[in-house]
C-alpha cells in the first residue's frame, strides 16, 4: 500500500484536489444557479474592478520586494500620505509658492544625487536639475481649478518621490547589509511615523477626493450595461472609478513587467535582491538600485491612494485596504509582478463572489481570501508565480 | 485730603455702576436656567475626561464633537464656569484619542481610571467602547454619558441590568422600532414595506438588526429580510451587497453607519437606477451635515445629492430650528467662532449639551454633598437619576428611577438641501443653494426636516415592554 502511494504520488495528489474541485462545484452550482445571470456579469465585474486596486498596491509591495526583499509593512501609509499630498494641489486655488519651491527643489536634488551629492557638481547635472526645478515649480503653480489635475499630477508625483527616496536615504539606507528583519521592523515603525504625520498635517476627517467628477463638478456617470440587460435578465453597472484604477493597474503591469526584463536598472533590481552584498561586489550601485525602488513605490502607493481615495474618501482607514492586498501579494508570489496583478484580480474576484453566493455574513472579507491563500500556499508554497527557491545547507 | 476723598468716592460709585453690567455680561442667557449655586467653587477645576474614536471611521463626526466641547467650555468659563469653578478639557491629561482601536481605549481607560484623583463622570463615543467598558465603569463607580446606544452597552448581555452608562439617545434597537412605526403608519408613501439592513460591522452597526426588532417590525406588517449586509468602511463598491438585498425584496435600505456608509449606499441605490424604487433610512447618525457633504457629488435625477429625501431618527433638535433658543444660541456661538459647515453638525450641539448638562450635574451634587472635593462618581449617578433636565433644550435629560439607560424620546425626521431663497427646502438642482468649493465641486447646503412629533420609542430589549409576545 505505502508502495503504491509512493508510485503514484503525483496522481493521486492531483485526483484529490480534481475530487475537491467537484464537491465545491456540486456545493456551490446550486447557489450559483439561484442567482439572475446578471448577478454574475455584475459580481465579476465588480470582483475583477476592485482587484484592480488590490493589484496596485500589492504591485507596489511586490517591488520594494524585488528589489531588497523587504515586506513594506508601511505601504498603506505611504498610499494615504500620496493621496494627502495629490489632495493639497488638486483642492486649493493655488498653491503657495514657497511650497512649490522646497518640494520641487529637495526632490530634484535627492534624484540627481541617488547615487552621490559629487554628482552634482558636474555642469550637465546641474543644468538638469535647474530645469528640472523649475519646470516642477511652473506646473505645481498653475492657479485656477481648471489647472487643478497639472497641479495635482506634478505636486503628487513630486511629493511621492520625495517621500520614497526620504525613507529610503534615512530609514533604509542604513540597514544595507543587516538582517531582514531589522527592516521589516523599520517599515512598520515608518507606518507608524507616517500615521502621525498625516494626522497632525491633515487631521483625522475623513477628506472626499473628487477626482471622478465632470467638469460641472458631479460624478462620472457610470456605465450601464442596458444592452445587455434583456439578454441577462437585470442591470449590471460599471464604476467609473473602478475601471480607471483597473486600467492603470493594468498598464503598470506592462510596465513593469518590461521594466524589470529590459531594463539594466530592472535588472540591477533583481540582483540586489538576490544578495545585497554581491550585487555590490559586482559593480552594482544597491544604494542607487534601492533608492530607485522606493521612489516607484511611493509613486504606486500614491497612485493608489489617490485612485482609492476617489473612489471612497481619504481616511486613515485606507491602511486597512493594504492588509487585504496582502493576501494578494502571498497569493501570486512575492517577487513576481504578474502575481501581483493576477493576485489581486483573484482576491476581488473571489472576495465578490463569496459576497454574491453567501450574502449576509463577513466571509467575503474575513474569511475568503485566506482560505483560498491557505489552499494556494499549500499546493505552491511559493505562490502562483512565484519563483522556487533552492538553498544550499 | 478732601480732594482724594471725594476722588476715592467718585471711584467707588464708578465701580458700582459698572459693577450690574459686568454681571450681566457675565450672566447666562436667560433660557439657560441651572440650579443655583449653594457652595462658592472658584478657583476649583472641574475637567471634562472623555475619549474615544478621534481619528477613525467615526471622525466625521468626534472631530466637531471636540470643536463644539472646546467652544462650549469657554463660553461657560467666561460666563462663570460652575459656581465659579473652571471648566477644563485638554489633549492628553482631559481627552485621549483611540482611534477606534479597542486595545487604545482600554489603555485610555486604564490612564483615566487609576489617576490619583479618578474622574468622577465621564463621557464616551461609540457603542463598542460601552460594551468594552461596560463592567468597569461600575466596579470603578465611574458614572459616563454617551450618545450611542447598543442594548449591551447599556444594559449588559441579559439586557436587564442598568449599568452606569446613560445615552442621550434611544437604542438603536428602538430608533428602527421607531422607523418601522413610522412606516406602517404611511401606507401612502410605503404600500408593500420591507427592509433590507446595511451596515457598517461591529457593535455600532450590528445594533438594530435583533430579533426583537424584526419581530415588532414584522407585527406592524414590515418586513425585515433574514439577512443582513455588512460592509468595511474602505469598501469602493457594495454593488453586491444592495443588489443582494434588492434581491431578496427589500424597497428600504436602513443604515447603522455614518458619514460616508450611507454617502456610499445612496450612491450605490443611484448607480443601479434604484432611487425611484428604493428608500434609504437610517440611524440618527445618517441625518447629519457629514452625510450631505461626503454625499454631494453623486446627484440624483432631480439635480440634488443622491442622499436628499434620505428618512431617519432625529432625538436631538437640528440648527435650523431656531426657534429653540439653545439652538439659537449655539448658531451664535458657531458663527462667532468661525466654524466652517463641516463642523456645524449634530456633535457640535451635543458638545455643548454636554457641557451643560455637566454643569447643571455638578451643581445639584455639590449643593447636595457640601464641597467640589466631596463629590464622588456615586453621587454624580444618584443625581442623574433624579432629575429631569432639558439641555439647551437640545434634548431630554431624564433617568429618573433608575430603570432607564437611553432617553426615549425620538422623532423621524428627513435630509433635504437648501434652497436658493433660503426660506425652504430645495426642489431640484437648479433651485438648490450651493457654494463652490475649491476642489471643483458644489456644497449643498442639508437641511433636516421633521416628519413626526417627538414620541418615546418602543422599547424592543430583550424582554422590552414593546416586544411582541412570540
Amino acid at each position: 500500500m505505502a508502495t503504491f502511494f509512493e508510485q503514484n504520488k503525483r496522481y493521486l495528489i492531483w485526483m484529490g484536489y480534481i475530487l475537491l474541485a467537484v464537491v465545491l462545484l456540486l456545493w456551490l452550482g446550486p447557489l450559483i444557479g439561484e442567482k439572475r445571470p446578471s448577478r454574475w456579469v455584475q459580481t465579476t465585474i465588480t470582483g475583477l474592478l476592485t482587484g484592480g486596486i488590490y493589484a496596485l498596491i500589492a504591485l507596489g509591495i511586490v517591488i520594494i520586494n524585488k528589489a531588497s526583499g523587504v515586506f513594506n509593512f508601511a505601504h498603506g501609509w505611504m498610499m494615504l500620505l500620496g493621496g494627502f499630498i495629490f489632495y493639497s494641489f488638486f483642492s486649493s486655488g493655488q498653491v503657495s509658492l514657497l511650497a512649490a519651491v522646497l518640494l520641487s527643489s529637495v526632490t530634484v536634488i535627492m534624484v540627481m544625487t541617488m547615487g552621490s551629492w559629487r554628482d552634482l557638481l558636474q555642469p550637465r547635472t546641474a543644468l538638469i536639475t535647474l530645469a528640472a526645478i523649475i519646470i516642477l515649480i511652473l506646473l505645481m503653480s498653475l492657479p485656477g481649478t481648471e489647472w487643478k489635475f497639472v497641479r495635482a499630477i506634478a505636486g503628487g508625483v513630486t511629493g511621492a518621490m520625495l517621500l520614497g527616496l526620504v525613507v529610503e536615504r534615512f530609514t533604509v539606507r542604513p540597514l544595507i547589509g543587516q538582517p531582514l528583519f531589522a527592516m521589516v521592523l523599520m517599515t512598520l515603525a515608518i507606518g507608524r511615523l507616517l500615521q502621525g504625520f498625516i494626522q497632525l498635517t491633515w487631521g483625522s476627517v475623513e477628506t472626499p477626493l473628487q477626482i471622478f467628477t465632470t467638469p460641472e463638478g458631479t460624478s462620472l456617470p457610470t456605465i450601464k450595461l442596458d444592452s445587455l440587460q434583456e439578454l441577462l435578465g437585470g442591470v449590471a453597472i460599471i464604476q467609473p472609478g473602478l475601471l480607471i484604477s483597473f486600467v492603470l493597474a493594468l498598464l503598470a503591469f506592462v510596465g513593469f513587467v518590461l521594466f524589470f526584463r529590459f531594463t539594466n536598472v530592472g535588472l540591477a533590481m533583481r540582483a540586489s535582491a538576490e544578495n545585497q552584498r554581491l550585487a555590490q561586489a559586482v559593480g552594482l550601485r544597491v544604494r542607487v538600485i534601492l533608492a530607485a525602488a522606493w521612489a516607484i513605490a511611493a509613486l504606486l502607493a500614491t497612485v493608489g491612494g489617490v485612485l482609492q481615495g476617489g473612489a471612497t474618501n481619504l481616511s486613515v482607514n485606507m491602511p486597512l485596504l493594504a492588509l487585504l492586498a496582502f493576501p494578494a501579494v502571498l497569493l501570486g508570489g512575492l517577487e513576481s509582478i504578474s502575481g501581483a496583478l493576477v493576485g489581486g484580480l483573484v482576491i476581488g474576484f473571489v472576495q465578490e463572489w463569496t459576497n454574491l453566493l453567501f450574502p449576509g455574513t463577513q466571509a467575503h472579507v474575513e474569511l475568503a481570501p485566506y482560505v483560498l491563500l491557505m489552499i494556494v500556499l499549500v499546493i505552491r508554497p511559493d505562490g502562483l508565480f512565484g519563483e522556487k527557491r533552492i538553498e544550499r545547507i | 485730603m478732601k480732594r482724594k476723598m471725594l476722588f476715592l468716592l467718585m471711584l467707588v460709585l464708578m465701580i458700582a455702576a459698572a459693577l450690574p453690567a459686568t454681571a450681566q455680561d457675565m450672566a447666562m442667557p436667560d433660557f439657560i436656567q441651572h440650579t443655583e449655586c449653594e457652595v462658592d467653587l472658584t478657583g476649583q477645576t472641574i475637567p471634562i475626561y472623555h475619549f474615544g474614536d478621534l481619528s477613525g471611521s467615526y471622525a466625521f463626526i468626534t472631530q466637531p464633537l471636540l470643536a463644539g466641547l472646546s467652544d462650549a467650555i469657554k463660553y461657560y468659563n467666561e460666563h462663570g464656569g460652575i459656581c465659579g469653578a473652571t471648566l477644563k478639557s485638554d489633549v492628553g491629561t482631559e481627552y485621549r484619542d483611540t482611534g477606534g482601536n479597542r486595545e487604545e481605549t482600554q489603555a485610555a481607560y486604564d490612564y483615566f481610571s487609576t489617576l490619583a484623583d479618578k474622574p468622577d463622570l465621564v463621557v464616551l463615543y461609540a457603542s463598542g467602547d460601552a460594551e468594552l467598558l461596560r463592567t468597569q465603569v461600575e466596579e470603578d463607580e465611574i458614572p459616563a454619558l454617551i450618545s450611542a446606544g447598543s442594548v449591551a452597552g447599556l444594559y449588559g448581555e441579559d439586557a436587564q441590568t442598568p449599568g452606569w452608562i446613560y445615552a442621550s439617545n434611544p437604542l438603536y434597537a428602538d430608533q428602527i422600532g421607531s422607523f418601522c412605526k413610522f412606516v406602517s403608519e404611511n401606507p401612502d408613501r410605503y404600500p408593500d414595506p420591507v427592509i433590507g439592513y446595511i451596515s457598517w460591522p461591529g457593535a455600532f452597526g450590528e445594533a438594530a438588526y435583533t430579533a426583537e426588532t424584526i419581530a415588532y417590525c414584522a407585527s406592524l406588517g414590515v418586513t425585515i429580510t433574514g439577512t443582513p449586509e455588512y460592509f468595511l468602511p474602505t469598501a469602493t463598491d457594495i454593488s453586491t451587497n444592495v443588489q443582494n438585498l434588492v434581491d431578496a425584496g427589500a424597497n428600504i435600505l436602513y443604515t447603522n453607519s455614518l458619514a460616508s456608509g450611507p454617502a456610499i449606499v445612496a450612491k450605490t441605490v443611484v448607480d443601479l437606477g434604484l432611487e425611484d424604487s428604493v428608500q434609504i433610512a437610517g440611524v440618527n447618525w445618517v441625518l447629519d451635515t457629514s452625510v450631505g457633504l461626503l454625499g454631494r457629488t453623486t446627484l440624483g435625477s432631480d439635480g440634488l445629492p443622491a442622499v436628499n429625501g434620505l428618512v431617519g431618527s432625529m432625538p436631538f433638535h437640528w440648527w435650523t430650528e431656531r426657534q429653540v433658543p439653545g439652538i439659537a444660541f449655539i448658531n451664535e456661538q458657531a458663527a462667532a467662532n468661525e466654524r466652517q459647515l463641516s463642523t456645524q453638525n449634530i456633535a457640535y450641539l451635543l458638545g455643548f449639551g454636554i457641557v451643560d448638562t455637566y454643569t447643571e450635574l455638578y451643581i445639584q451634587t455639590v449643593n447636595r454633598v457640601g464641597s467640589l472635593e466631596a463629590v464622588t462618581g456615586a453621587d454624580l449617578k444618584q443625581t442623574i437619576e433624579s432629575v429631569s433636565y432639558s439641555p439647551l433644550g437640545l434634548y431630554t435629560f431624564d433617568y429618573q428611577g433608575g430603570e432607564v439607560r437611553a432617553v426615549p424620546d425620538n422623532r423621524i425626521a428627513q435630509m433635504a438641501f437648501l434652497n436658493k431663497t433660503m426660506n425652504g427646502p430645495a426642489t431640484s438642482g437648479e433651485d438648490a443653494l450651493t457654494v463652490d468649493l475649491p476642489d471643483g465641486t458644489k456644497a449643498f447646503i442639508p437641511l433636516i426636516i421633521p416628519l413626526t412629533e417627538f414620541a418615546a420609542a418602543p422599547d424592543l430589549r430583550p424582554g422590552g415592554a414593546d416586544v411582541p409576545a412570540s
